[in-house]
């Protein structure tokens, strides 16, 4: 085969065009340290690197949802940390109320240092987190949920609870509304409470209350009347006569798988109400207690009524705290779940990271290989162009 | 002597063949006794040119001319929309974590502020990209008239030379004007690598040239330019027409070549990213949007469309005989595909055809607006019976991704929340709690009415004081619109309370739902998620790239090995040359040796008969 200059000098050319291209190429990666730069080098790779970028960044942002989200929880439990402190407070001070060697003068004393309570309570019911939102709103978190009201406080939130996604499918609750931690609040023992009827005259106090059984008990409504100063009768809502007995103080009076326990002397005519528990805010158990604190003793029968109503909110701040704690017990597994997912996932993204890498980064050794091989062709056939180009016959002419 | 040194002089001029001149013996002229040879004579001098090879080159550089031309525009939409940095892949990232910034703090005026950010940045990135791709084509149309321009100018070239060899051959008595000849050749090489040609050789010794499917370019002495005219459905859409038949639209038949890498770049590479992006950019809006619908913004309105988008187009043909139109609408976003469409009205009946393999798809319909033609998610509707022989091209996507824009700006009116809120009474004796409720179908025009559920009884509940429904534990409670679940023992007399979610400003549940849109399916029948859909079309770009890359290449040997064959026939090679040089010096000087003996024989005789 007839080879010509002039081809062989277009061909060299060519070839020259093609290292130095590929050099260029090569030079790039390894400036950039990416395994392709466009995706016709590698089109399968640079599509699923595109997929694995979004689940890191997604992932990513799901870490950011968790820290969010633990920021929240974090600001309600401690707010709910508070509310626990002040309802301890509460607790001792209406026990020492219920003594009673307390004057009243202590009881209005007691009475004040309580309203200095309701207001702490209320504006920890009223936090706000670092966005300016009100974390025990619901979904209204722009507005302030509580307002004190002459009976406790009207509520302007709602029964929303915010979920924050936190991985692929999961959302955790990362808040709780006011209503659920401050207004829905059994009142009693959490099953019924037991109260003692307003125009009693006698001085019978209630004391621990119980179910005993509750396969008997069937949540109905029950009275407990004094027929004379030592009998007693039960009757139910419909007036229908359940049990009677004769009345010794401090022993306990069963029926229907519930027991009350009274104190003191009953008057006739004095009776006493067995009723399922209901929901009964907080600041509503507060309130009562500043108004019977306030109004008084003067009587052994108003001193009773004293005892019944402090007796009635010790119930009720203890369900508060057992509320409380729920709630809290809640937030602690809520937190407890993002740590584990926040573990999964920086797992996961170390994973997708690698994948990443394993496509997308350059493999240097290889690329230096490749640098040097590609420098050695160029020289090469710079050297073999020069030579093969010395080669004419018009040398020897 | 000359003959080689015209050789050298020409050893690199492209086009030219290597010449040789053809020597014979004299005739002999005898002396009685013996035939003595009277030297020699010259022939003519030859043209080292095989007609096959030539051939062959010619084809090899159409091809490469059309791989260069495609490539050219492969690998810049590899460049543009392949690079995640300037791609959407990212914005649309950004956008679904500016999405869960908001679900985490639903009130915050920032995070809603970025949202809006975000979502003009992905406006930006899909529109960007729309328009360098509509920039590609009019770099196409600019090229093909430049093409054209060329092809016309070197056709007249060849016709002025085909004048000049009929009338030089003629003179010279049959002898082949070698220059003419390897001009001629030359050009038709050059001709070959804008556009794919066969040519004929006349026994005159002109030439003709053929392009496209048997359109002559020339003819003996004379030319037939090339035009360009307007796409029938698009008049910016430059196609190749010949003048022989005005309006003949013979694009589709030119395949090699600079010209035909072209054509091909535009419906191969340009078109289909076009469409997919489209495709891609009415999912994303029309999922962004219906969502957007179904929530309830800062101020308890239903949220505003966040996207526009360019529906589908339908042009009618410019050869339509009629002023008939038609209207196309999407009818189901998931059976959408990025293909374009023809649709033809023919003996009575529509047809479609797919545009990028001429596939027929199948309508069912009437093309009334009562009774819509459908097909691949697409309701079309005809103004009127069109005349027979109608043509209208519709695009469903191609002016999607042009026209994508983010239209909301008021940060206030992005739908974070629900449109519900439930709730349980505060009264209620029993321990049943209701789930936070979802809206399944946002256009019920009574879904913010207040509903409340009442139990007459732990097993019956009423609605809104009306009817008894059994109740069972967790199971879906549907009405206007909404849907949420009752579990736990609920106690005669519970209420539950269904209404809108007007004031729930902290309620971020609708933008969890538009952040989790990221993952879902929602093209191709809700099987493929927006960054899926993204990743299958860089893939595609890249695969594309990568085998127009390839092709090249080999095209490119196969191209390197036909010039190799063809200067193994026509070229110079300076050795052979230098060798045949020193032939020729040779011959003369032994024929001056020749002479010189003679003249020294001569010189003898005649000393000899002085001597004498």
């Amino acid at each position: 085969m007839r080879v010509t200059q002039s081809l062989n000098q277009a061909q060299f050319l060519a070839a020259l065009t093609q290292i130095e291209s590929n050099l260029s190429q090569t030079q790039n990666q390894i400036s950039s340290n990416l395994a392709f730069t466009t995706p016709s080098q590698n089109p399968v790779a640079a599509g699923s690197v595109n997929n694995y970028d979004q689940a890191l960044a997604q992932s990513q942002q799901y870490d950011a949802n968790a820290n969010s989200a633990q920021t929240r929880l974090g600001t309600e439990d401690s707010a709910l940390a508070q509310v626990q402190t002040e309802l301890q407070t509460l607790r001792d001070l209406a026990l020492q109320a219920n003594n009673g060697s307390v004057s009243s003068e202590g009881h209005t004393a007691i009475a004040a240092q309580a309203t200095q309570i309701q207001n702490s309570l209320l504006s920890l019911a009223n936090t706000q987190d670092g966005n300016g939102e009100y974390i025990f709103g619901g979904f209204s978190t722009t507005n302030q949920p509580f307002a004190l009201t002459p009976s406790g406080a009207s509520y302007a939130g709602d029964q929303g609870q915010r979920q924050a996604q936190i991985a692929a499918g999961q959302t955790i609750a990362d808040g709780d509304n006011g209503n659920v931690v401050f207004n829905q609040i059994k009142t009693g023992n959490g099953t019924f409470s037991a109260s003692a009827a307003a125009g009693n005259t006698g001085t019978g106090v209630l004391g621990a209350s119980a179910v005993q059984n509750p396969a008997a008990y069937d949540g109905g409504t029950y009275a407990v009347n004094f027929t004379a100063a030592n009998t007693y009768e039960v009757r139910d809502s419909a007036n229908v006569l359940v049990t009677s007995g004769t009345y010794i103080s401090g022993q306990s009076i069963a029926f229907r798988g519930v027991q009350v326990t009274l104190s003191g002397q009953p008057a006739t005519g004095d009776s006493f109400t067995v009723a399922p528990s209901t929901n009964q805010s907080l600041f509503t158990t507060v309130q009562n207690l500043v108004t019977a604190l306030q109004t008084g003793t003067g009587t052994s029968a108003t001193q009773a009524k004293l005892n019944n109503s402090l007796g009635n909110a010790i119930n009720n701040i203890d369900q508060a705290l057992s509320q409380t704690s729920n709630v809290r017990a809640t937030i602690g597994a809520r937190l407890n779940t993002i740590t584990t997912q926040q573990s999964v996932s920086s797992s996961q993204q170390i994973q997708l990271k690698a994948s990443i890498s394993s496509l997308q980064s350059l493999d240097y050794a290889s690329a230096i290989t490749a640098l040097d091989l590609q420098n050695t062709t160029l020289s090469a056939s710079m050297q073999a162009y020069t030579l093969t180009q010395g080669l004419t016959l018009f040398k020897f002419l | 002597m000359a003959v080689t040194s015209n050789n050298i002089a020409n050893a690199g001029t492209p086009g030219y063949s290597k010449e040789s001149v053809v020597l014979s013996a004299a005739a002999p002229q005898s002396n009685g006794t013996a035939s003595v040879g009277s030297g020699v004579n010259l022939i003519a001098t030859t043209r080292a040119f095989n007609q096959a090879t030539s051939n062959q080159l010619n084809s090899s550089q159409s091809s490469l001319g059309q791989l260069n031309g495609l490539q050219g525009y492969t690998s810049q939409i590899d460049n543009i929309v392949g690079t995640t940095a300037g791609g959407i892949s990212t914005a649309l990232q950004d956008f679904y974590s500016a999405w869960s910034a908001v679900a985490n703090t639903p009130t915050s005026a920032a995070t809603r502020q970025a949202l809006i950010g975000k979502a003009q940045s992905v406006a930006d990135s899909f529109s960007r990209i729309s328009s360098q791709l509509n920039g590609l084509n009019t770099d196409i149309n600019t090229r093909i008239t430049a093409d054209v321009q060329q092809i016309n100018s070197i056709g007249a070239s060849i016709s002025k030379l085909n004048q000049q060899i009929v009338v030089s051959t003629a003179q010279a008595g049959g002898s082949p004007p070698n220059t003419l000849l390897d001009q001629r050749d030359k050009l038709v090489s050059d001709l070959s690598s804008l556009i794919g040609v066969s040519t004929t050789t006349d026994t005159n010794g002109a030439l003709n040239v053929f392009v496209g499917n048997g359109q002559p370019l020339v003819l003996q002495g004379t030319t037939t330019t090339l035009t360009t005219v307007g796409n029938s459905f698009n008049s910016a859409q430059l196609e190749i027409s010949s003048s022989t038949a005005a309006g003949n639209v013979i694009s589709s038949y030119i395949t090699s070549g600079d010209l035909g890498g072209l054509l091909a770049a535009r419906t191969q590479a340009i078109q289909p990213v076009q469409n997919q992006l489209g495709q891609i950019a009415i999912a994303f809006s029309q999922a962004v949007n219906s969502q957007q619908n179904a929530g309830l913004d800062l101020s308890g309105q239903f949220g505003a469309n966040l996207f526009s988008v360019g529906g589908p187009t339908a042009t009618a043909s410019s050869k339509n005989t009629d002023n008939t139109s038609v209207a196309v609408s999407i009818a189901n976003v998931g059976a959408l595909t990025a293909n374009d469409y023809v649709l033809s009205y023919k003996a009575g009946a529509y047809s479609l055809t797919r545009s990028s393999d001429g596939s027929t798809v199948a309508l069912s319909g009437a093309g009334t607006a009562a009774s819509p033609l459908t097909a691949d998610g697409l309701s079309i509707v005809v103004s009127a019976t069109p005349a027979a022989g109608d043509q209208f091209l519709i695009q469903p996507t191609a002016q999607a991704a042009g026209s994508f824009a983010a239209v909301l700006t008021d940060p206030s009116k992005i739908a974070a929340a629900g449109a519900v809120q439930t709730s349980a009474a505060n009264g209620n004796v029993g321990n049943a709690t209701i789930s936070s409720g979802t809206v399944v179908n946002a256009a019920n025009p009574n879904l913010l009415n207040t509903t409340s559920i009442q139990f007459i009884s732990p097993t019956a509940y009423s609605v809104n004081g009306a009817g008894s429904f059994a109740y069972t534990a967790g199971a879906n409670i549907s009405l206007n619109g909404w849907q949420a679940s009752i579990s736990g023992t609920p106690a005669a007399g519970d209420t539950f309370t269904v209404k809108s979610n007007a004031g729930g400003t902290g309620d971020n549940r609708n933008a969890l739902a538009s952040a989790n849109q990221q993952t879902q399916g929602i093209l191709a029948n809700g099987t493929i998620s927006i960054n899926g859909a993204i990743s299958s079309l860089i893939t595609g770009i890249g695969s594309e790239a990568q085998q127009v890359n390839t092709a090249q290449a080999a095209q490119s040997a196969v191209n390197t090995q036909a010039q190799k064959n063809v200067q193994s026939v026509s070229g110079v090679n300076l050795d052979e040359e230098a060798a045949s040089l020193l032939q020729w010096q040779q011959s003369y000087q032994a024929a001056a040796q020749a002479l010189k003996i003679g003249s020294s024989l001569f010189q003898s005789l005649l000393t000899a008969v002085q001597a004498a």
